[in-house]
């Protein structure tokens, strides 16, 4: 029973990572259909201005944590200005926004193996290294913050697409963006604030797992395709489908992990196979998209 | 007669370039230069599927990675003659990439994108852990040189076949262009709803180009195998397939003689940046990229016919 509630913990733990990175992929894709592969390369990011932050000023979490957030959301929103934003104004290629985000990925990477090398940098855990137990559910004091954030942040984007109007106002543009410039709705802003929520939520993804595996110019590579492979499970319509599709990703990592007659190493195809399974069999994903209501 | 060799001068005159560049070249500059044209024959068939036929594939190196083990493993490993090694390994990479076109190929844009990554890392996951048989995360190496119907390919010998590969590969694609099917696959790339209706099989397009320009990387991967006799898991990852897709954009995508002046051109500057900025030209090749995508829509082609227009050359329309 022990056993059980440990693995629940850190199910919530890989899970409450990859959630965000799949609402960061998500918060991008439902305005515009572009696929925002260097996501994992924002979340690096945001785990190297977090180490500078906290590990290097020495600036107190409640100071860092909201830097992390707005630097890479910033960053974020300076390439969609930069490049996307002049790409569909010119109504290029459907395919040339995700082009020049997969050069923008390279251009990540290396600028940060540029400024922070490429050792592994130390992100001080903001509770130390101490251990927490609930009842029966104990983990590390970095497990617990993740998974509180992560439900604090899911709860944030649901109120916002279910209960304010600039939520209702993006999922009119992800159902038909131009019958939404019809009502008024500016999509140049639209598509420029949904890409620095989308860094935002990638740098703190970034922020929250470099305590775990220390923070490398190559850390983003898994978070980019767990994330993604979280959000083909859970499907695409949604935010719900982001956590759902995140948490049965991490229970069947660790159960493959913890059960499964395989080496360790083999376990690194099961994302892979799942996100192979996801795309072919069931390209809506588990949760589909909320129907247009009357 | 007569026609036939005015057909055949233009190949004869670029393979006769590429060869006394390969008899004037010496040490390190002629490994640059195999190396390069091993690289421009993988892009070509990369911008087959990806420019031509819209599919953006990044299964293909790992055909080029099937092709150099699957050589490497019948033909060196398993000390099969070079021709059933070579033969089995094409077999092979015929078989494969039709099982992954056939589930994969329905998906359109980044999605078979996302569908071929995954396929990529699981071969290279299996590349790592297939233990004596594919040595592993080491690879393979130190092996000899092949024989071929007796002759010892090696040096100078060598770099003739790879010039020969080169040129075959182009030829092929370039007779594939021209032909119905090519005439197809630019359709189906360009507007797959408005070729189904004009009554070609979108489906099989689809497939059939994937599996043909798989096959053509998976030949280019046997060329490579024996470049500095040495493969390894870690050569046929991702890196590799941002180089030739950086060099397709930034060339111009969609054409051969676009693409050749990528490889050209993006070899030459990574071999003079290296030496000034290190390692830093990756974070250089990214910004040229973005620059590419931004402003040169078609490519550094695009910008030779630019100039060959206000020369008044009668630029040849893309």
């Amino acid at each position: 029973m022990r056993d059980f509630c440990e693995l629940i913990v850190s199910v919530g733990e890989g899970g409450g990572i990859y959630a965000l990175a799949a609402l960061a992929y998500l918060l991008v894709l439902r305005p515009t259909g572009i696929v925002n592969f260097a996501i994992g390369e924002l979340a690096t990011l945001g785990a190297f201005v977090g180490v500078a932050a906290l590990a290097w000023a020495k600036l107190p979490y409640m100071v860092g944590l909201p830097l992390v957030v707005f630097t890479v959301g910033l960053i974020s929103l300076l390439t969609e200005r930069l490049t996307v934003h002049r790409l569909i104004a010119r109504n290029a290629p459907v395919l040339s926004p995700v082009l020049v985000l997969l050069a923008m990925l390279t251009i990540y990477r290396q600028a940060g193996a540029s400024i922070f090398g490429t050792a592994n940098l130390f992100s001080p855990p903001p509770f130390g290294f101490s251990r927490i137990a609930i009842g029966p559910f104990a983990g590390a004091s970095q497990s617990f913050l993740i998974i509180a954030v992560t439900a604090v942040v899911f709860a944030a984007a649901w109120l916002f697409f279910e209960r304010t109007i600039w939520g209702k106002a993006f999922e009119a543009i992800a159902i038909d963006r131009f019958a939404a410039a019809l009502m008024g709705i500016n999509l140049s802003v639209a598509i420029m604030l949904s890409f620095a929520a989308g860094g935002a939520v990638a740098g703190l993804a970034g922020l929250l797992q470099s305590p775990l595996t220390s923070a490398s110019y190559l850390m983003g590579f898994p978070i980019a395709i767990k994330g993604f492979t979280a959000l083909m499970i859970g499907g695409v319509g949604r935010v719900e489908g982001a956590l759902v599709g995140a948490l049965l990703l991490s229970l069947t990592e660790k159960l493959v992990l913890r059960y499964a007659p395989i080496p360790a190493s083999y376990a690194l195809a099961v994302p892979f196979l799942l996100l192979i399974l996801f795309l072919i069999l069931k390209p809506r994903g588990l949760l589909a998209a909320g129907e247009v209501r009357e | 007669m007569r026609r036939a060799l005015r057909a055949a001068a233009p190949w004869l005159v670029a393979a006769a370039a590429l060869v006394a560049l390969a008899l004037v070249l010496r040490g390190y500059h002629a490994d640059i230069y195999r190396k390069m044209l091993v690289t421009a024959t993988l892009a070509l068939s990369f911008n087959y599927l990806f420019g031509v036929a819209k599919q953006l594939a990044f299964s293909h190196v790992s055909f080029f990675g099937l092709g150099a083990y699957g050589v490497t493993i019948l033909g060196v490993m398993q000390h099969w003659p070079m021709a059933p090694a070579i033969l089995a390994t094409l077999v092979v990479a015929v078989v494969l990439s039709l099982a992954v076109a056939i589930p994969t190929t329905r998906l359109e844009g980044f999605y078979l994108g996302l569908a071929t990554f995954a396929v990529a890392q699981l071969f290279t996951i299996a590349l790592r852990q297939g233990g004596d048989f594919t040595g592993g995360p080491d690879g393979l190496h130190g092996y000899a040189a092949p024989t071929l119907f007796g002759i010892e390919l090696s040096g100078r010998r060598y770099t003739i076949v790879i010039i020969a590969v080169l040129i075959a590969t182009f030829a092929v694609l370039r007779n594939l262009e021209l032909s119905y099917f090519g005439r197809a696959c630019r359709a189906v790339g360009d507007n797959s709803r408005a070729a189904a209706a004009m009554g070609i099989d979108v489906a099989r397009t689809r497939i059939l180009v994937f599996v043909v320009t798989s096959t053509l990387a998976a030949v280019a991967g046997m060329v490579y195998a024996f470049l500095d006799n040495y493969v390894n898991p870690n050569v046929f990852d991702f890196d590799l397939m941002f180089l030739i897709f950086f060099m397709t954009i930034v060339g111009g995508s969609g054409r051969q003689s676009g693409v050749l002046l990528g490889v050209v051109v993006l070899t030459l500057l990574s071999e003079s940046l290296s030496e000034v900025v290190g390692s830093h030209s990756v974070l250089i090749y990214g910004v040229i990229v973005v620059i590419a995508i931004l402003f040169w829509p078609s490519g550094l082609i695009g910008l030779v016919d630019v100039v060959r227009a206000r020369l008044g050359w009668g630029a040849r329309a893309p």
